[in-house]
């Protein structure tokens, strides 16, 4: 089985969002407004560590 | 008198807590159904078993009990913490971990959360067995 980096952190970001809005939520409609704002904030700031990593070379 | 009865349920409580994080440990999930916390069973379930499921296709590098030094023992903790996928892990699964590769890497990192989420579900079912959460 093969994933890219991205699909990787993707799935990543996808399942520990709705778990942790269920962890730490009561009603439906918190929980999903913190799974997409959870979600939301690893795609972009993932997005934003690897711009800033990209000019570094390995 | 008085006391024994106000004894008997607080043991009862006690054995059905450790039950329920037992449980909950062994199978991701079954803690959850046993509460009757229908949703989030089924939530915590799919989603430790898809780290879990995940982690073991990509060939990730499962810990065993026999620990050298500190990471190793970290490590370990962590994939006992996914219960019945651990003892899969261990036992079930012919196919030698690769962490030669990225995805062998993340599935290391797969596996171990799956570890760990499972355990924070387990201090869920806890609460909510003690009446500490709904």
């Amino acid at each position: 089985m093969r994933l890219t980096h991205f699909q990787a952190m993707l799935i990543f970001a996808l399942v520990i969002s709705v778990t942790f809005a269920f962890l730490s939520k009561q009603s439906p409609r918190d929980r999903l407004k913190y799974a997409i704002w959870s979600f939301l904030a690893f795609l972009l700031i993932a997005i934003g560590i690897a711009w800033i990593m990209f000019p570094f070379p390995r | 008198m008085s006391e024994e009865s106000a004894q008997a349920p607080k043991h009862l409580h006690l054995a059905l807590s450790f039950l329920v994080a037992v449980s909950a440990w062994a199978v991701p999930g079954l803690g959850h159904l046993l509460l009757r916390r229908w949703g989030r069973a089924a939530v915590y379930f799919l989603g430790v078993s898809a780290f879990a499921i995940l982690g073991l296709a990509l060939r990730g590098h499962v810990f065993s009990p026999k620990v050298s030094d500190a990471f190793e023992l970290l490590g370990f903790l962590s994939n006992a913490g996914a219960g019945a996928f651990y003892v899969a892990a261990q036992f079930l699964v012919s196919a030698a971990p690769d962490v030669s590769r990225a995805a062998g890497d993340y599935g290391t990192r797969f596996f171990a959360a799956a570890g760990v989420l499972n355990l924070l579900c387990v201090l869920d079912a806890l609460n909510i067995a003690s009446g500490r959460k709904e």
